[in-house]
């Protein structure tokens, strides 16, 4: 039997042995262990180092808020720090180290930092590291120059640089009712609700459910209470309308009454099932939510208050009740409320000797006084805690008389023997969802807490969230809760009998005993009470500047032990009353959250990929994808040794000599359909659609309603009444957008459909001298001549037997023809056209070339119409009717956009043959050293085939009246500097007699 | 007729998957419909519309938003106010509402192409479901037959219940093997089979 | 944040895209009057209160949303298609 392990008691199993290993060393523990309690029962007290000073910690709590016993858990490379050992379940072949230590837990370099505690007060890092006013180091480089030393000596554990291969998932949730907490409180909540036929859900951030019925020493119907909770659990468990969530940390409570919890699904297994995630991000919309979160348990400031071995009292009980684990031989309490008795009767009963009770107050109860002469204890009413005594573990402390009214501590010290303190300085509602949800906490000056403010969103609070300690309170406010919650009326049948030791729930309002020494206010960050007063003399007053000066509660638990003594200490060194100090609001996450479990289900997979009908032919035939948005494109379709240049020369000048084909299925394509069709598109597009006859297309631009360029395509007109409507890939869903809210919020009285059919059509744009005797190779029933096909012409006909739609238009300034079918048959007619083309040299080209024969062209796309250039910029003033209105055509012409000084397009031809970038600037003046006045700047470049040259798209300050004349680029970024010419930027074929042809 | 390419082709994999061995929850499989159809009404000619689908298809909608019904060989639901998705096993639907739905009621956009119809049946379909959409799929709040529009992130997806534990998500073409990749990576949990 | 859309009922904010201040009154397409234009596409109240919006429930049935929302609490207030019809009122 390991040495703090009693014979008997506890919910473990003591028939199933787990062995695991903390720091290197071998462990056993039983099922039902947390780490906590299994190292506590192999007789570790030393679970951490302090954040500051280097300390030595043992355990404070026995849950969630536990502030010293931080370790890291290693799954093979893969480590996850800063998890409360309270909170691990131990599995066999469980990996756990301490933290913050170097070279070992036991001896630790850092905790040199305690000779010069003073050096590391409040504000420390601001005084100290200011920096200079000028020289190298000044202002905030010096920080940033001492920043990484600082870093390794404080903190805490070390994220994991191996990439994280666990699974996670994202759970949408709908309930009626949602029960945070599964105390007495949550339980008979749930139950009545569910009773009632309510959906329910109740979460249970531990991995028994039942709270401090597990170890309250009480009675519910004549069982131990732990017996009543597992009956409730299994009626619930029974039932279809219940979900129960173990092991699930309700974090963020946020508008609409949706809340984010956290299950660890998986955290406890050594191994996971197959599929089965590690941790389950859940989004729960709730009707109503139960809030019986529970409290609490505050632990006193005195001097010495962080040795290991000093404990809260209830964790101290609950060690004993749950796991069957004596945090200490002799134990001593020391408190301001009754709690702490209770806790005193249940550690003599689980077998230790309790040395002693110190209480502040001088007056205490004679059911106190009794509990306490059962419990053999030694009762000093009136008296403090003035020190502990001790290195890694408590061997003694210290107490004095103690005034409660002035603090004034009187009469000669007296030393008591002992191993384990168990301290309560009272309880905190845990408040944290509802504050997140809302409204301000009040201070309850009887029960000197916070208690919940009220409800802003729907939810009902019950048990000690609301400040109801007692477990018959609780039982009772559960019901009501979970009744009201489901919309039942309130019973008056008997609710289930309580039996409970006695005590008044109201604490002396005592926080702190001022005596010599550190004492700590925040553990985890190592906050003193000097630390707190130093803040107030130094000038920060507000609660919220406090805490960030002095980081109080701004370590990983949040203040969850530190928040209300924090205060009522500010509060004293103010000369005001708590209230008025006031309180920080909670906000969300209550425990820390993964995030791995946040990307959820895209974690390593951040966005679908859009792929067109073509996708797999493409890949087999040596394309390089290029991912443009959602989609994947082919980028060139290289040839063994080609280089990307190399191969997109190759494919555009091939284009320009027989015909070459690429893939145009990603184009946005929306049908818009109806009697208004025609006249919704006149409105929409800056020149006219209504006099497009049927079977003809049309190019079109559209502004924005600030009179800035937006969008242009080819718009085809199918039908009288039927529009197919071509927009830029990338541009697909705005343009989208922009029409359907046009028709829903401006226009409703146009009768008008659009519907995205990018989907529906693959899109194959073949072009190129030789293109039409490939079509006319492969195409039946139709003919493709000038006379049946003339530019902008549509023609239907049949490719392998598939219907085809085909419209003779130009991107790439070659004759050109864009030949669309059912998605589902777009490999069909692309292998069908390559075959048919394989004779007359056809090659298939990608993103490159494209880019390069629309560059050739002068043709804009999305790196000109940037949302800051007109029309006019892009020398489309051509496209914009004089005879209707359009969206952008009142605004069109502000002073500020037909300005001569703007920046129009142009082209640009390298002069000394080296390559453009994109982005680089014009410049008039070459200055390497100081570049300065830039008159504009490339939009798309590349190398021409056509031209033999480096060409580029430009957008420069009155570009038009510098066709002709010389500049440079400047782009001292990557060091390129040279001459260049502009021209006007239909570099190709400017009279468009090849497409035309 | 000339057969159809699925976008699902290299990633659909008949056989048991994932934590089988514990049993199979879902299985999972491309329906295939020959014709999809989306049909929208001019406000005020909603039930002409509607009657136009019960004349072509026998399939009475009900009334109310998302409002469905199917008989196993053809299915339909609202989906927005004013339209309905309209689907059939057979090809050629849309030719049989000429002269049916005429301009003064609405329009018919074919989509037989553009969207992909993926079923996940099972008594694990609703949770494997609720992985990705933020829509109650109880069976109170989502009854059977009845259309809900909604997303997972970018993939947009209209999801019909077919029956008590049976859901048709058709989701844009272009998305269908992302989605259906993701769809099998959240069922490997409860064990999947793809038929 | 749930916003109830008149059609599909009480979905999550992520299925809404903003489409703007509700509050806007677009001149008529003719209209030359330059300073309705700039009040129309530049001029927003933003208050802190009660505010008119334009939500587009773009990842559902895609309709327009005419929606009443407080800026400072984030309740919604009501609901209703743009295009008329149909209201929601969902003060709690």
């Amino acid at each position: 039997m390991s040495p703090r392990r009693a014979e008997t008691g506890g919910r473990i199993d003591r028939l199933r042995t787990i062995r695991f290993t903390f720091d290197g060393s071998p462990y056993t523990g039983h099922a039902g262990d947390t780490l906590a309690s299994a190292l506590l029962a192999s007789g570790v007290t030393l679970f951490g180092r302090s954040f500051k000073y280097h300390r030595p910690r043992g355990l404070l709590a026995a849950g969630v808020e536990e502030p010293n016993a931080l370790v890291t858990v290693l799954r093979g490379e893969v480590r996850e720090p800063n998890i409360p050992a309270t909170m691990v379940e131990i599995y066999d072949g469980l990996v756990a180290v301490s933290q913050n230590r170097s070279p070992s837990l036991a001896w630790d370099i850092g905790a040199l930092n305690q000779l010069g505690g003073k050096l590391l007060s409040a504000g420390f890092y601001y005084k100290t590291f200011m920096g200079p006013v000028f020289g190298p180091l000044k202002g905030t480089r010096f920080w940033m120059f001492c920043e990484h030393f600082i870093r390794r000596a404080a903190g805490l554990g070390k994220a994991s640089i191996a990439p994280d291969t666990a699974r996670y998932e994202r759970m949408n949730a709908f309930c009626d009712v949602l029960v945070v907490g599964s105390g007495p409180a949550g339980l008979m909540a749930a139950k009545a609700a569910a009773d009632q036929g309510a959906r329910v859900i109740l979460a249970e951030l531990e991995a028994r459910f039942g709270g401090s019925a597990n170890w309250s020493d009480e009675t519910i119907d004549g069982a131990p209470a732990a017996d009543w909770a597992g009956r409730i659990v299994g009626q619930l468990e029974g039932n279809d309308n219940v979900c129960l969530l173990p092991r699930t940390t309700v974090w963020g409570y946020y508008d609409g009454n949706t809340l984010a919890a956290l299950e660890r699904v998986t955290d406890h297994k050594e191994v996971p099932a197959k599929g089965e995630p590690r941790q389950r991000s859940w989004a729960i919309r709730a009707k109503t939510v139960v809030l019986a979160t529970g409290s609490f348990e505050r632990p006193l400031v005195f001097p010495g208050n962080d040795r290991p071995g000093v404990m809260l009292a209830h964790a101290a009980a609950r060690y004993a009740n749950q796991y069957g684990v004596l945090p200490g031989e002799r134990i001593a309490l020391f408190t301001n409320n009754d709690s702490a008795y209770r806790s005193a009767l249940a550690l003599k009963k689980a077998g230790a000797a309790v040395v002693a009770i110190v209480d502040v107050r001088s007056d205490v109860s004679n059911e106190m006084s009794r509990l306490a002469s059962e419990a053999e204890a030694e009762l000093l009413a009136g008296h403090a805690v003035v020190a502990t005594e001790g290195g890694k573990a408590l061997t003694g402390l210290k107490v004095q008389r103690f005034d409660m009214m002035s603090g004034a501590l009187s009469g000669d010290e007296r030393s008591i023997h002992a191993d384990c303190l168990a301290m309560s300085g009272g309880w905190s509602p845990t408040i944290h969802l509802a504050s997140q949800a809302g409204a301000k906490a009040e201070w309850d000056p009887a029960k000197q807490a916070f208690l919940p403010p009220q409800p802003t969103q729907r939810w009902i609070g019950a048990g000690a969230f609301t400040g109801s300690f007692s477990t018959a309170q609780a039982i009772a406010e559960g019901r009501a809760a979970g009744l009201q919650a489901a919309g039942g009326s309130a019973s008056s049948a008997p609710l289930p009998v309580v039996e409970a030791a006695p005590g008044d729930p109201d604490p002396a309002p005592v926080f702190e005993i001022k005596a010599k020494g550190k004492s700590f206010v925040d553990f985890q960050h190592d906050v003193t009470a000097e630390d707190v007063r130093l803040a107030h003399r130094e000038g920060f007053v507000s609660v919220e500047h406090l805490k960030r000066y002095t980081t109080l509660g701004m370590a990983t638990d949040q203040g969850k032990n530190s928040n209300v003594p924090g205060l009522a200490i500010m509060a004293e060194a103010l000369g005001k009353p708590i209230p008025e100090v006031g309180t920080t609001r909670f906000r969300p996450p209550y425990t820390a959250v993964s995030i791995g479990s946040l990307a959820a289900e895209r974690f390593g997979d951040l966005k679908p990929e859009r792929l067109t009908p073509m996708h797999d032919w493409h890949i087999a035939n040596g394309a390089t994808m290029y991912s443009a948005g959602l989609w994947y494109r082919p980028m060139i379709y290289g040839l063994p040794g080609e280089t990307v240049e190399q191969a997109y020369v190759r494919e555009a000048k091939a284009t320009r000599e027989s015909a070459g084909i690429v893939d145009v299925s990603t184009l946005g394509k929306i049908a818009v359909q109806g009697p208004d069709a025609a006249e919704f598109l006149d409105r929409v597009y800056t020149n006219m659609f209504s006099t497009l006859a049927v079977g003809k297309a049309r190019y079109g631009l559209m502004l924005r309603e600030d009179g800035l360029a937006f969008d242009d395509g080819t718009t085809w007109r199918l039908g009288e009444q039927e529009f197919l409507m071509t927009t830029t890939t990338a541009n697909a869903g705005k343009v989208m957008q922009h029409l359907e809210y046009f028709l829903d919020v401006i226009w409703p009285e146009l009768k008008v459909t659009v519907t995205s059919v990018t989907d529906e059509w693959a899109g194959a744009a073949i072009g190129g001298p030789k293109a039409r005797a490939i079509l006319a190779a492969c195409v039946t029933g139709t003919a493709v001549d000038n006379a049946a096909l003339p530019f902008m012409g549509i023609v239907h006909g049949r490719i392998a037997g598939v219907p085809v739609v085909i419209c003779r238009l130009s991107f790439s300034g070659e004759m050109a023809f864009e030949v669309y079918s059912g998605a589902g048959y777009g490999t069909r007619v692309w292998e069908a056209l390559v075959e048919a083309g394989r004779p007359l040299g056809l090659v298939t080209y990608g993103l490159e070339a494209l880019g390069t024969m629309r560059i050739e062209k002068g043709h804009v796309t999305g790196a000109e119409i940037d949302g800051r250039t007109t029309a006019r910029d892009l020398h489309l003033e051509w496209m914009l009717s004089k005879k209707k209105p359009f969206i952008g055509s009142a605004m069109m012409d502000r002073e500020g956009l037909i300005s001569p000084e703007r920046l129009q397009l142009v082209g640009l031809v390298s002069l000394d043959n080296r390559p453009f970038n994109g982005g680089a600037h014009i410049v008039e003046e070459l200055d390497e050293e100081n570049p300065h006045d830039s008159i504009g700047h490339i939009t798309a470049c590349c190398y021409s085939p056509a031209l033999g040259k480096y060409i580029a798209l430009a957008l420069v300050k009155d570009g038009k009246a510098r066709h002709g004349t010389r500049a440079f680029v400047s782009d001292p970024l990557r060091k390129r500097f040279g001459p260049i010419e502009i021209v006007s930027n239909h570099f190709y074929d400017p009279d468009g007699s090849r497409m035309h042809g | 007729m000339v057969e159809r390419q699925s976008p699902l082709e290299p990633v659909y994999h008949p056989g048991s998957h994932g934590n089988f061995e514990h049993g199979i929850d879902v299985i999972l499989s491309e329906t295939r419909p020959g014709s999809i159809l989306q049909l929208a009404a001019w406000p005020g000619e909603e039930k002409r519309l509607m009657s136009g689908i019960y004349k072509v298809t026998g399939l009475a909608l009900p009334d109310g938003a998302g409002g469905g019904v199917s008989n196993g060989a053809k299915s339909a639901f609202g989906f927005a106010p004013g339209k309905f998705t309209v689907v059939d096993e057979a090809e050629g639907l849309a030719s049989a509402f000429t002269g049916v739905l005429t301009p003064s009621i609405g329009t018919l956009t074919d989509l037989s192409h553009g969207r992909t119809a993926i079923r996940i049946a099972g008594p694990k379909a609703e949770w494997v479901l609720a992985k990705f959409f933020a829509i109650d799929f109880a069976l109170p709040a989502f009854p059977l037959g009845a259309g809900r529009s909604t997303n997972h992130h970018d993939i947009f997806a209209q999801i019909q219940r077919s029956s008590a534990d049976q859901f048709d998500i058709y989701v844009f073409r272009s998305f269908a093997r992302s989605f259906w990749k993701a769809l099998c990576h959240a069922s490997e949990e409860v064990g999947y089979e793809v038929q | 944040m749930l916003i109830t859309c008149p059609y599909c009922g009480p979905r999550d904010v992520i299925e809404f895209t903003y489409q703007g201040d509700g509050n806007r009154e677009r001149p008529q397409p003719a209209s030359q009057d330059l300073d309705a234009w700039n009040a129309y596409v530049y001029d927003r109240l933003n208050p802190a209160g009660d505010h008119n919006e334009i939500w587009q429930h773009s990842g559902g049935c895609r309709a327009h949303l005419r929606v009443v929302r407080n800026t400072l609490t984030h309740e919604i207030l009501s609901t209703a298609f743009a295009r008329g019809g149909h209201k929601t009122e969902s003060r709690s």
